[in-house]
Parts: structure tokens; sequence; C-alpha cells
């Protein structure tokens, strides 16, 4: 399909009006940036499921009925849901033939996920508007299916918004563009014939675009230095450049600003065609498996089973300086990894102790290099100077000798062991268990079972804090995704506060392996949020659960409490 | 671990149902309760027991409680759940019963946010979730953090691996009963916040039938022969909370003993 490209004044606040002649320029939508962990299997996928062409001047992106789609190899940090961009929207003449098509893909297992509405069905027909549903790609990228004869192929980006109205007028402003209606329903502002819709973002702030599924929006300019001082005179906040980037295929430049409601958007200049990006060494995922999910009889994807973190045992959270290019460990190095976990001292436990020398982990050890994949380094990203406060306090208020239980840490006090399951030694188990509406994950040490509903219901009041907070999940197609606020702040990882916010999600990679991925977004103490992973294997056969009952046999809090006791009766003798 | 008979017990609940279903609650018409995907009664969902059972799970009058908060400490007057109210204790069981009377206020497994066991965990006075899958059942409970699996998908029960505070459960449907059979427990937990008690051969075989879309009539047979002279059963309805948002809240109860078993033990004694 063709699509005229239309040039947009940048129409200027009032104020710089004032201050400086207005200066025509021109901006053009350019491309979606979508994050996907490997470009190539994107372009595939949107070629073959989405009816894209692969563009012929780059191996990274596609034309979608006349707008660009480029894909970011590096791994994303999570669904473009609750960032502020939504979804993108593409619009196809005969919607319930092509729903029909990807249901039937899906079922092959090609990494097609349907959403489904709460009676099942994936396609919706809202009269005067168009029919529509929802799909996710394999990434994370949220897309709306619509029929909307009047502008086939690509249809709209949509926003979620604090204020719709002024994020759809901040964008006309700085781009042009024409306010319109959508079917007299829907506000909107009509780039070329791509729509920009905002909707309202249902609670506090959408998190940022950087890095999600769809990471940002780029516009085109004839003259950026000419754009990016209009801008600047705008009081817009540049994120990056304007700048050549590293690995650009040409000369053009490219300059990263920050939108409404966090989200990015890159501005280029006439010929700008992308970077070069080499796959992360830290990303280690299949992207697309031959594998389907089963079913629960209610119709959701079927985790249930127990599982056990063993494989994932002595994948450090970080990843070491000294396997910086290292993809995958050997097996040999990944025996060894596991040897050294296993045997060397941990806590002065004796081998027979542990599942491994036991014989109880049946599992092969994982040759993942590092528990972190975001940032890409694997390194945990710098801590705010709060962040450093806080975690200079911490230390300072250890004491070497525990004057009462509340020196101890909430794992030897048997109240929570830590946020984030890092497998250890023994007692690594998970047992899901599914009815409609609800997943429960029991995790084997200190016997904790957290009740995500799944059905749409807000989170509890911020006054009811608590050690684990309060998960909400949702299915993004066949990944659970667990979105975890709340926290009392008390069982810290890795140094985290009460203003923390989690998102689990949860991937069945094949019959007997489910990803784990979990993001930590913590602006009190981390410049940025970061994501890690591991991968729980499937054992039915042989593991079960048993009772962790620790607190109720917690003889090592009263012996090290008595222990500190008679030390300091031995000092003050 | 003592071997048991199977199907032995579920004979005997059955029984006591049969015997002791004629006045007062109604079990539901099969039309007014929702149903599963293979057509058992649904009952996922958000359940409370009301009444004063947690502080006795006999007959009891109002009394004082055990510190100075006035009224708001003392114990509530309560209709017992105990179906003929009488606890069949052998002699000598009886006077641990009373022993634990005399010694509730530090001795009761509650206090010391122990996990309840089975059956106090059911009427304790916190809400507790139910997940029906089609493989498990759980039950989360509101204290503690206890929560137990019912297996539904094992051909024949299997002897617990080790006694524990929640023992192991496993259920069938007996018509639109769900009836779970649970052993295994360590005999270290109470009834009630009274003293009753049972030993680690305690074998409890649970009923829960729908008494409509809101209720659940639950029926509880105790068996052990440590303690008891005959099987004895507990019976109340459980309630389903209404409330859009009824959640069962993360209550972790620990910190709130640790002065209670640990105060000695700090480096300022508070005990």
């Amino acid at each position: 399909m063709n699509r005229t490209r239309i040039r947009h004044t940048l129409v200027m606040a009032t104020a710089s009006l004032i201050a400086t002649p207005a200066t025509a320029l021109a901006a053009d939508y350019h491309h979606v940036h979508v994050t996907a962990s490997n470009a190539t299997e994107a372009v595939k996928w949107y070629s073959q499921y989405m009816d894209c062409l692969p563009l012929a001047d780059r191996d990274d992106g596609v034309e979608c009925g006349g707008a660009q789609v480029v894909f970011d190899s590096r791994p994303s940090l999570g669904t473009s849901q609750r960032t502020g961009i939504d979804h993108i929207s593409f619009s196809y003449a005969d919607l319930t033939a092509k729903m029909a098509d990807l249901e039937a893909v899906g079922v092959r297992g090609s990494g097609v996920r349907l959403q489904r509405f709460e009676d099942g069905s994936t396609l919706r027909d809202v009269p005067g508007l168009f029919k529509y549903g929802f799909v996710f790609d394999p990434w994370g990228t949220r897309i709306e299916m619509v029929e909307d004869a009047d502008t086939l192929g690509f249809h709209h980006i949509h926003l979620s918004a604090t204020d719709p109205a002024a994020t759809l007028g901040w964008y006309q402003q700085m781009f042009g563009g024409e306010s319109a209606r959508l079917r007299d329903r829907l506000d909107g502002v009509l780039l070329g014939d791509i729509w920009l819709l905002a909707m309202r973002h249902e609670a506090g702030t959408p998190a940022s675009t950087a890095g999600r599924a769809i990471d940002h929006i780029a516009f085109s300019v004839d003259n950026l230095d000419d754009a990016a001082a209009e801008m600047r005179r705008n009081g817009v906040e540049f994120l990056e450049g304007p700048a050549v980037p590293e690995g650009g295929r040409t000369s053009a430049r490219l300059a990263v600003i920050a939108g409404p409601d966090n989200v990015s958007l890159a501005v280029v200049e006439a010929g700008f065609a992308g970077v070069v990006t080499e796959l992360s060494a830290a990303d280690i995922t299949t992207d697309l498996q031959p594998y389907t999910v089963p079913r629960t009889p209610w119709g959701t994807p079927d985790f249930q089973g127990v599982w056990t973190g063993d494989a994932a045992h002595g994948i450090p959270l970080e990843r070491p300086r000294d396997l910086a290019d290292v993809a995958v460990l050997t097996p040999e190095q990944a025996a060894a990894r596991r040897e050294r976990g296993t045997l060397g001292s941990i806590w002065g436990y004796e081998s027979e102790w542990r599942d491994t020398t036991l014989g109880y982990v049946k599992s092969a050890p994982s040759r993942q290099v590092a528990m972190v994949i975001d940032p890409p380094d694997g390194r945990i990203p710098p801590m705010t100077p709060r962040g450093q406060e806080l975690r200079a306090a911490a230390r300072a208020a250890r004491r070497p000798l525990a004057e009462g239980p509340e020196d101890l840490s909430s794992w030897v006090r048997c109240i929570t062991r830590s946020l984030v399951q890092t497998p250890g030694v023994y007692n690594n188990g998970l047992q899901i268990v599914q009815g409609p509406g609800h997943v429960a994950m029991q995790v084997e040490m200190l016997h904790e079972t957290r009740v995500i509903p799944t059905d749409p219901r807000p989170h509890l009041g911020s006054d009811i804090s608590s050690w684990r907070g309060d998960a909400r999940g949702h299915w993004e197609g066949d990944i659970l995704v667990v979105d975890i606020t709340n926290f009392n702040g008390r069982a810290p990882f890795q140094g985290s506060s009460d203003t923390l916010t989690m998102t689990e999600r949860y991937t069945r990679t094949g019959p007997d392996t489910l990803e784990y991925q979990f993001t930590i977004d913590d602006p009190t103490v981390w410049t940025r949020p970061w994501t890690g992973k591991f991968t729980y294997v499937k054992d039915d056969t042989q593991y079960e659960l048993v009772e962790y009952a620790c607190h109720e046999g917690n003889y090592g809090m009263t012996n090290i409490l008595s222990g500190a006791r008679s030390r300091e009766a031995e000092e003050s003798r | 671990m003592t071997t048991r008979p199977n199907g032995l017990p579920m004979v005997v609940g059955a029984l006591c149902v049969g015997l002791l279903l004629a006045p007062g609650m109604a079990v539901a018409q099969n039309a007014d309760i929702a149903r599963d995907w293979d057509g058992h009664p649904d009952l996922n969902g958000v359940w409370q027991a009301i009444g004063t059972a947690n502080w006795d799970i006999q007959d009891h009058p109002a009394s004082a409680g055990p510190v100075d908060t006035g009224a708001i400490g003392s114990i509530p007057p309560g209709q017992g759940v105990v179906v003929g109210n009488e606890i069949p204790y052998r002699p000598e069981a009886l006077a641990q019963k009373q022993q634990n009377f005399e010694n509730r206020w530090t001795d009761d497994p509650e206090i010391k946010c122990f996990m309840p066991g089975v059956p106090r965990a059911t009427y304790m006075p916190y809400p507790f979730r139910i997940i029906q899958g089609d493989k498990k059942i759980m039950m989360i409970y509101g204290f503690a953090e206890a929560n137990r699996t019912v297996h539904m998908d094992k051909e024949n029960p299997e002897p617990a691996p080790i006694d524990t505070w929640m023992g192991r459960s496993h259920g069938e449907w007996d018509g639109d009963t769900l009836v779970i059979d649970a052993a295994g427990f360590n005999g270290q937990s109470w009834f009630d916040r009274a003293g009753n008690y049972a030993s680690y051969n305690l074998h409890v075989t649970e009923r829960y039938t729908p008494m409509g879309p809101n209720a659940i009539l639950y029926e509880a047979t105790i068996e052990d022969d440590t303690v008891f002279t005959e099987p004895w059963t507990i019976r109340l309805p459980l309630y389903r909370r209404l409330e859009e948002n009824a959640q069962v809240l993360e209550y972790k109860c620990v910190e709130f003993s640790e002065d209670l078993i640990y105060g000695h033990l700090r480096k300022e004694p508070t005990r």
C-alpha cells in the first residue's frame, strides 16, 4: 500500500514565537522502534504474521503498510503495556479471517500470542467503530489488530497518557499533523494517514519506554540543527545527541528527546538508516520456541506442577568481569561452577545437607553466565546518591553481635527469604497451582504461597504495605506477567527500598522449562530499572515440596542470640 | 509413620454425616451452586468461618482475657462446633488438655505464630482462599502463611513423607462433597485457644459440601486413638467473603511473636 508522506510544520509554542521568529521545520513520522532480542527473527515474524515486508536497504526493519517498524537486538525490559506507548496497530480488510489464521498458527506454537477477552474470544466488534483484537509479538510488543477499511496497513500508535488531551496537543505542536477524531469517537492526531491516539493511563505515571518492547517513536526532519534549536527553545529535554550514533549505517545524525509520559522520541535527519548492533552476549534466549504451551480446562496457559531452580543454582546475579565477552558457559564450565557452589564452604554447611550431593538434583547446570540481562553488561546499574546513602546507613547499622531478632535478616528470622528466589543449595522447589482467575505460587523455602489474581483488579490501597508486596497478574499471550507493589521495604533485594515496583514475567519455553524474568524498578535506589532471569525446570516425578516450618523450628535464632549474650558476658569479664 | 487402611476413614466420615445432617443446616439444591469445568462444585473463592470456635470449639461462657485491656481483651461466649459438644478424651489426655488450658497464654501454638494445623486453620478468625485447579486444590490461610495442597490427582493416598504442621491431604469428590483425607500431622497443633489437642496419630476426614452459592457446610471427623476413645466431629458453615476486593492479605506474624519467644535473649531482656 502506498502512503503519501506529508510534511508537517513544527508549530512552536506561543512564548517561543514571541522570543524567536518561527522557523518552518518539517517533521515526518519515521519509524516505531521495537526491542526484540533478535532483529532477524523479528523481521521474519512481522513478515510472516503481520504481512509486513522486509526493508530493502537494511536487515533490521520492516515496512508495514507504509510505515516502518525497526528492531533492536537486545533483550526487552518488558511489554509495551503500562508504558507511555501502549501498543501499535495494524488494520486488515478481513480481521475475522486474519485472527483465525493467527489462532491456527498460534496453536502450532509459532510465538503468536493472542490476547483473550474475558469471554475467551479474541475479537470484539464495536458497532460504529470497528472490529478489533490484540496480539503480542514474542518480545512483548502489544499489537492491536483492527478492521478499518479507511486505513489498511499500519493504523495507529496508541499512547497511554496521564492527560491524553495535553499529550496529543504536545505532539501536534511539536510534530505537526491534524487534530481529528477517529470514527468520530477517539481523539487523535493524524500524521499523514497514521493515527496517533491517546488513552488515559490507568494508575500512576506511565513507565519509561526506554528498553521496553516499544522503545521509541522516530520522526524525521530535513535539518536537525534547526529542529534541535527550536526544540531547545521550547524547553524539550534532550536525552541523546544530536550526533551520529555509534554503529550508524550512514553519517546522518539522531537526537533522542523526552516526550510526555516518559516516552522516548527520536528525531533523525534525512538519510538516517539505523545502526548496526551486535547481538548482546547476555542474550541467550532462543526466541521462537517450537512449543505449544498447554492450556488449563478454563483456557489459560497451564504452568501447573512442581518446578525447581536447581539448574540455576550457582548463576551469579552479576556478570563476572572476566566473562564480559562470553555468551554462554561451556557445559564443563557450568558443571565446574555448580561444583564450586555445592562443595565450597557455604555457611559451614556440610555437603550432606545439599540437594546436589544428596543426588536430588536432576537437572543439568545452567550455562547462563549471569542473571542480570539488562543492563546488557550484566551489571546492576549505578545507585542514586540516595541509594548510596541508604546502603551506607544499612551497613553502619549492622552490629557484630545481634542485640535482638531485628538485627538479623528476614531470612534468619524466618519471615521471608528474598524477593527473588535466587536458587540455593537446597529447597529450591516452586509449586504452581492454578484455578480460574488465580495463580498460586508456593515457594518451598519458608513455605510462602503467593496468590496472584489474574482477573483485573486494582492494587491494594497504598497504606497496606507488606514484606512481599501486593501481586497482580495478567496474561500476555502465553506469558504470565506479575506486577508487585506495596512493599514495606523491610526485606530489601540488593538494597531496594519501599518505592520498589517489581515486574515478573513467567514464560513456559518448553515442556520442562519455565523462564522467570524479574525487573527491579526502584528510582530511589537505582538510576534505572534492571532485569534478571533464570529458568526453572519441571520435576513432577520425584520432587515434592515438603512443609518448610522455619519459624516453628528456629533453633538457629535461639542459638545466635544466646551465643551473642555469652560472648558479651565473656567480653565483660 | 502409621499406615492406615485406605478407605476406612472415608466410610467413617460418611456415616457421621449421614447421622448428623438431620436438623439445622440445609445442603444446597444442586442447581444453586457454581460448577467447574468438570461439573463439580466450584469452591474457588475467599471463605471464612464466623463464631468463636478458635477460642473454644466447645460451648463456653464469656470470660476474662489474659491482659488488662478491659472488654476488648475479654473472651466472648460461644456455642460450640463439636457435634454433641462432648469430646471423648481418654482420661490422661483430658488431664493434658486441662494443663494446656492452664498454660494457654504461653503454650498455644497460635501465640507463637506457629502454623495452626487442620482443622483449626479453617475456623480461625481470618479469611482463607481456595484455589481449585484441575490437578490440585490449594488452601491459603490468613495466619502464619499456612497453606496446604490437596492432591486430587493421586490414585491412592500416599503416606506423608514426614510429619508436618499442616499434614498431607488427599481429596476426592463424593457427589457434590469434596472429601479430604488429611493425616501426617506432627501432633503439636491445638484445636483452639482452650487447649483442645490431638497427637501425631491424628487423622482428619473433612467434608466440604456447598449449602448454596455462598456457604459451605464444613465437617471434620477427628480420629486419634492415642487421645480419644472414639471419632468425633466438628461441624460449622463457612461463608463466602462477598466483597469484590476480598483478598487474603499477607499476615506475617513472626515478628509479633519474637518477644514472647526470644525476649529473654535480648541484650536488654524484655521477658
